[in-house]
């Protein structure tokens, strides 16, 4: 919101403080100022100049070449306006001068190869207005060389100020005002009214009927007649213009002004353009459409708090008039709505219609119910003095449950004990009477703090202890050097998660952050995704189901500028629908979070003494091993492996807890791959930390290392090919004594002297007991007995020997 | 006789030693000396003939001499192995070595990791909650009312009527304080989800840390010097640093704390637009209101919360420009931290 200094003078006296004091306490007390405009800084160097002679330029149609003068020196200046003469005052920037729209400065310079010694502007350059038709011509009157600062009354500051939702009392120059009011313990100054009221009585020239009471508590209205719609004076354009608004003609102009005066938005019907001079006031009953003034047609909900005449509507209330009521050129007579709208009533109806005005800004934040009969009486005065209008005598104010003042009950000790320090008692009084409250003592801790309706935050003590430290400024509180910390139990739920993290890093893993946010051929990859009503784009419409989507758009992005090998890590949140309704529970979806990892290209670093090694199933199943023993759930997950295509994987696996699957990985099938536009193989597995930590982690133990020799042996079989290790391997353990205690497997190859379909797998075998060193007998027992075993158990030969 | 035997052995290693020039010599003066049947080994051999009353005197004479010799020989063994010049032994030490790659964790979680260990370090416990939220946790219970104008205050992307994607962390403070009674002291770490369009200032997702603390006696001064003592931690010791009033819902009164830009030191530049102050958290007393819903006595228990975004603190820590790099997973940027 815009705020001009010179206009907020006129409330408060602000002598003897300072711009820069003015923005930084308003901003130490809640209204941040976010931008300054200081109109003698901006205007500074920009003069009157004359135009003495302007001729074509000989290289370019549409500039000229013209000499002008700036009270000493003639210079040559090129200019681009179609309406330059010569004869003209215009606004001059000489060299070395800022231009404020597009920042950029003037300096001598060749157009088109005529020099230029500075800038003759237009409007828009000025940031005075958007007209950019041709450049601004001053009164001939002016005087050559000039300040055009002087000349345009160009010396207020303009403060851009962020109001908070709750201050809807801010939206103003008196409410502003009233809070310099406080901060600076200085009077606060309300305009008088002094009305004339020469007109009719208004009882015969219009009438209000309010039927939806409850969303319009109350509504005035005065009556002016004889108006001549013209051009406001150059004081009310320039406020206006200084907060950036579009002087149109002197009622509008005066609505708007009051607008932001007081808060109180007002609107101006043509009182001849309604049907029976009526105003009803009640909502649509069904879908209705509605042009507004700026004549667009709009639909309507049904139940839109409307303002009707006898027979149509002619404003939506509290958002914007309609263009068959509006002000023209040739209104007469006129009727001023000065109304308190309910404000999550306006909410809903700017909210439906996408449109957000002024006046629906302000009364869907809360107006002031008492200030329509002020707002109201300041217009008819303005409009009779500003349009020659007559005053019909009294008023229309359809108001029948009053709102008063709240009463609030305000402790001191209370407030000491929210802030931890003591503000004077007096101190307190003073910034709350400052602020327009009412105090009265109730003993010698309590305040009784009546808050005026403009206050419509104001509902509770703490409410009122925030004005007070806000007021009294946060640098004055204390802070204190020294915390208490409880005994109560700690916990971190992201220990666990941070963990993994550091394994995943230390294996060379790097992570990722992906968007959830996918589209929907992305999330629909592997689960029942739930959409987003209100998607910011089709690619950001659904959210994932799985990490996988989101890893492969990482890798394809980072193939695509020429990194090839990557070894990377998420963790995150994937969301499902556990049924095809709407979700209105936490039933409907469940929300878990799992870890990727994924490899792709090489698996380790090329060096002149290593060659590279492409990344494989092996690899990504080596490290999702890495994991799990770094999580003690190594020896109670069980595996099962699936050589078939699906939808993801070309091939995959999973790892089980009883016949809950904690995770999935495999190779991404060349499918899905494509669709992400990767031409390399592509490794993952996804773990569900959700399940994993509902398991019971086994409490790490001591063990001791083993005190005795093992005793270590190797034997190879050629098998058929299609014998998997991991049979053989189970088929060792079970049929050996329980002196085995590893089997691993050392060596695979296939040749032809091998045989066709043949296979050679090389096992080593580690045997040792806890308690004593073994006898070669024993091992050669259980190790010729299983030779014979495997021989006969899988057809194979065992080599060597 | 056995001190002559030493006396000789002594001489002799003394002058075969000398002699030493290649690892063959070097091999034979072990074999000779050293070895199972070395002239050593023979004497102590012949310890065991000696008498009793001289047995320790002559063994303590013998280990001297075994272990001088030994010196002797390993100084000018190692000597020779190093002046050795046959081929096998010479390497290009200039050769580079065999590099391994240590992954990293994202510089989000890195900043995360750092603003947790600080308010660990102060007493807090780390909570999360889930980012597909109800409208009661994300905006009901804090204290925002329907069809009230501080809703737009963050615009939010439904679900359903009833269900959104968080639009903060702070309705992890409702969820603890609804499993636990006062004292409650904890962060909550998360992502959360606003619609708005992206670009380099603004991001659909990002991340938070909001904190609450609830006891009987906590104080607005408290939660100031709780809050100078995190940013000081974090920004360092010298940071000037103010406290503004502001609004949010679920605080009151509310506050925002700058600190001085660290880019003009507080002269006024772009990324401050001209104040010389960067925005770095919102805080606030927790709202009676918000007590209410989770059934605290607010005349018996107050509290302080906070809430600060996670990018925009690495951004203007490690002097960012653009949040969607964090995003973009471009492992170049990921690897430079």
């Amino acid at each position: 919101m815009k705020i001009s200094l010179n206009w907020l003078k006129e409330y408060i006296d602000l002598s003897n403080i300072s711009t820069d004091e003015i923005i930084s306490h308003l901003t130490m007390s809640g209204l941040e100022v976010e931008d300054v405009v200081d109109q003698n800084k901006i205007y500074q160097k920009f003069i009157v100049g004359l135009v003495k002679e302007t001729e074509k330029h000989p290289n370019a149609d549409k500039l000229s070449v013209c000499k002008v003068f700036d009270g000493k020196n003639e210079l040559q200046v090129i200019c681009g306006a179609p309406n330059v003469q010569a004869g003209q005052k215009v606004v001059f920037a000489p060299i070395g001068t800022l231009i404020p729209n597009g920042d950029f400065e003037i300096k001598k310079a060749k157009i088109r190869g005529i020099e230029s010694h500075g800038m003759i502007c237009a409007e828009d350059e000025l940031l005075l207005s958007d007209d950019h038709s041709g450049i601004m011509v001053l009164d001939e009157k002016n005087i050559v060389g000039e300040k055009i600062s002087e000349v345009l009354n160009l010396n207020d500051v303009i403060f851009e100020i962020a109001i908070t939702p709750n201050r809807p009392d801010a939206l103003s120059h008196i409410g502003v005002a009233r809070d310099l009011a406080a901060i600076f313990n200085r009077e606060l100054k309300m305009p008088k009214i002094m009305l004339d009221e020469k007109g009719d009585n208004i009882a015969a020239l219009a009438s209000v009927e309010v039927e939806d009471i409850k969303n319009c508590p109350r509504y005035v209205a005065k009556v002016v007649t004889g108006v001549q719609i013209k051009e406001s004076p150059l004081w009310l354009k320039k406020k206006l213009e200084n907060i950036g608004l579009r002087p149109i003609n002197n009622i509008v102009d005066i609505t708007n002004f009051i607008l932001h005066e007081t808060g109180q938005p007002l609107h101006a019907f043509d009182l001849d353009r309604l049907n029976d001079k009526k105003i009803v006031v009640k909502s649509t009953k069904s879908e209705t459409t509605f042009v507004t003034l700026d004549a667009k047609e709009r639909k309507l909900p049904s139940n839109t708090l409307m303002i009707c005449d006898s027979k149509k509507e002619v404003a939506i209330a509290g958002v914007m008039g309609g263009e068959n009521s509006e002000i023209t050129s040739s209104t007469k007579n006129i009727l001023i709505e000065s109304a308190y709208f309910n404000p999550s009533s306006i909410r809903k109806t700017s909210k439906s219609l996408g449109l957000s005005t002024d006046a629906s800004y302000r009364f869907e934040r809360g107006t002031d119910p008492n200030i329509t009969k002020f707002a109201a009486e300041r217009a008819a005065q303005l409009i009779s003095e500003l349009a020659d209008g007559k005053v019909a005598k009294g008023m229309i104010d359809v108001y029948p449950e009053v709102i008063l003042p709240k009463e609030i009950k305000l402790r001191f000790s209370r407030t000491s004990k929210i802030l931890g320090y003591d503000i004077p008692s007096e101190k307190i009084k003073t910034i709350l009477s400052r602020l327009g409250l009412a105090l009265k003592v109730v003993d010698d801790d309590t305040l009784l703090v009546s808050v005026p309706t403009f206050r419509p935050d104001i509902e509770r003590e703490i409410d009122l202890i925030e004005e007070i430290v806000r007021i009294n400024g946060y640098d004055n509180i204390p802070t204190v050097t020294k915390i208490n910390i409880s005994l109560e139990e700690k916990s971190d739920e992201t220990a666990f998660a941070e963990q993994l993290r550091q394994a995943a890093t230390s294996l060379g893993f790097f992570e990722m952050i992906n968007n959830p946010l996918q589209s929907e051929q992305q999330a629909k990859l592997s689960g029942n995704a739930i959409r987003i009503a209100n998607p910011l784009s089709a690619d950001m419409e659904y959210l994932r189901t799985s990490l996988l989507p989101g890893a492969l758009i990482t890798v394809a992005k980072n193939i695509r500028q020429g990194v090839k090998d990557l070894k990377l890590f998420e963790i995150g949140d994937v969301f499902n629908k556990n049924n095809d309704l709407e979700i209105k529970n936490f039933a409907d979806f469940s929300e878990d979070q799992k870890m990727i990892l994924v490899i792709t290209g090489n698996n380790n670093l090329k060096s002149w003494n290593a060659s590279e090694t492409k990344s494989d199933f092996y690899h990504i199943k080596g490290y999702v091993d890495s994991f799990i023993k770094k999580i003690s759930l190594d020896n109670v997950l069980i595996d099962s492996y699936y050589s078939s295509v699906n939808q993801i994987y070309a091939y995959h696996y999973t790892k089980s807890f009883k016949n809950l699957v904690i995770g999935i990985g495999g190779k991404v099938n060349s499918d899905v791959l494509k669709k992400f536009d990767i031409h390399q193989d592509v490794y993952c597995f996804e773990f569900d930390l959700t399940l994993i930590r509902l398991l019971e982690f086994k409490p790490k133990h001591y063990k001791e290392p083993l005190k005795y020799p093992k005793v270590v042996r190797d034997f190879a079989f050629i098998f058929d090919k299609s014998v998997r290790y991991l049979d053989v391997k189970n088929f060792i353990i079970n049929k050996s004594s329980d002196l085995l205690k590893d089997v691993k497997v050392f060596d695979i190859f296939e040749n032809e002297a091998l045989g066709i379909d043949k296979k050679s797998i090389a096992f080593t075998l580690e045997f040792f007991d806890e308690n004593r060193t073994l006898t070669e007998d024993e091992v050669e027992k259980d190790f010729s007995n299983l030779i014979m075993l495997i021989s006969k158990e899988f057809n194979a030969k065992l080599r060597g020997n | 006789m056995l001190d002559n035997k030493i006396s000789e052995i002594k001489n002799s290693f003394t002058a075969d030693i000398k002699s030493v020039s290649s690892s063959k010599d070097i091999e034979d003066i072990r074999i000779k000396y050293f070895s199972r049947n070395g002239l050593i080994a023979q004497l102590f051999e012949k310890l065991k003939d000696a008498s009793k009353e001289d047995k320790p005197e002559l063994g303590k004479k013998l280990n001297l001499l075994r272990n001088d010799l030994t010196l002797q020989f390993d100084t000018v063994k190692d000597k020779i192995i190093l002046s050795d010049t046959s081929k096998e032994n010479i390497i290009d030490l200039t050769l580079p070595g065999n590099e391994f790659v240590i992954g990293s964790k994202h510089l989000l979680t890195q900043t995360l990791d750092e603003i947790k260990s600080i308010f660990k370090g102060l007493g807090f416990s780390v909570a999360g909650g889930p980012e597909l939220e109800s409208d009661y946790y994300n905006f009901e219970s804090l204290n925002f009312p329907a069809d009230h104008p501080a809703r737009d205050m963050q615009d939010t992307f439904f679900i359903s009527k009833d269900f959104l994607l968080r639009t903060h962390t702070t309705p992890v403070q409702i969820r603890l304080m609804e499993k636990q009674a006062p004292p409650v002291r904890a962060i909550m770490p998360g992502r959360v989800y606003r619609n708005e369009a992206v670009s380099a200032r603004s991001y659909c997702m990002f991340h938070q840390v909001d904190g609450i603390y609830v006891d009987t006696d906590v104080t607005f001064a408290e939660l100031k010097g709780t809050l100078i003592s995190f940013a000081k931690q974090f920004y360092g010791a010298n940071l000037k640093y103010r406290f503004r009033p502001s609004f949010f819902p679920f605080t009151e009164p509310s506050a925002e704390m700058d600190i001085t830009c660290y880019l003009c030191h507080g002269k006024g530049c772009k990324i401050c637009k001209n104040t010389g102050w960067l925005e770095i958290l919102g805080c606030g007393m927790v709202d009676p209101n918000v007590f209410k819903y989770v059934n605290y006595d607010s005349e018996k228990y107050t509290g302080y919360a906070f809430g600060m975004g996670i990018e925009r603190i690495a951004l203007l820590k490690y002097g960012l420009t653009d949040i969607r790099i964090f995003f973009d997973n471009d492992l170049r940027f990921l690897k430079q931290f």
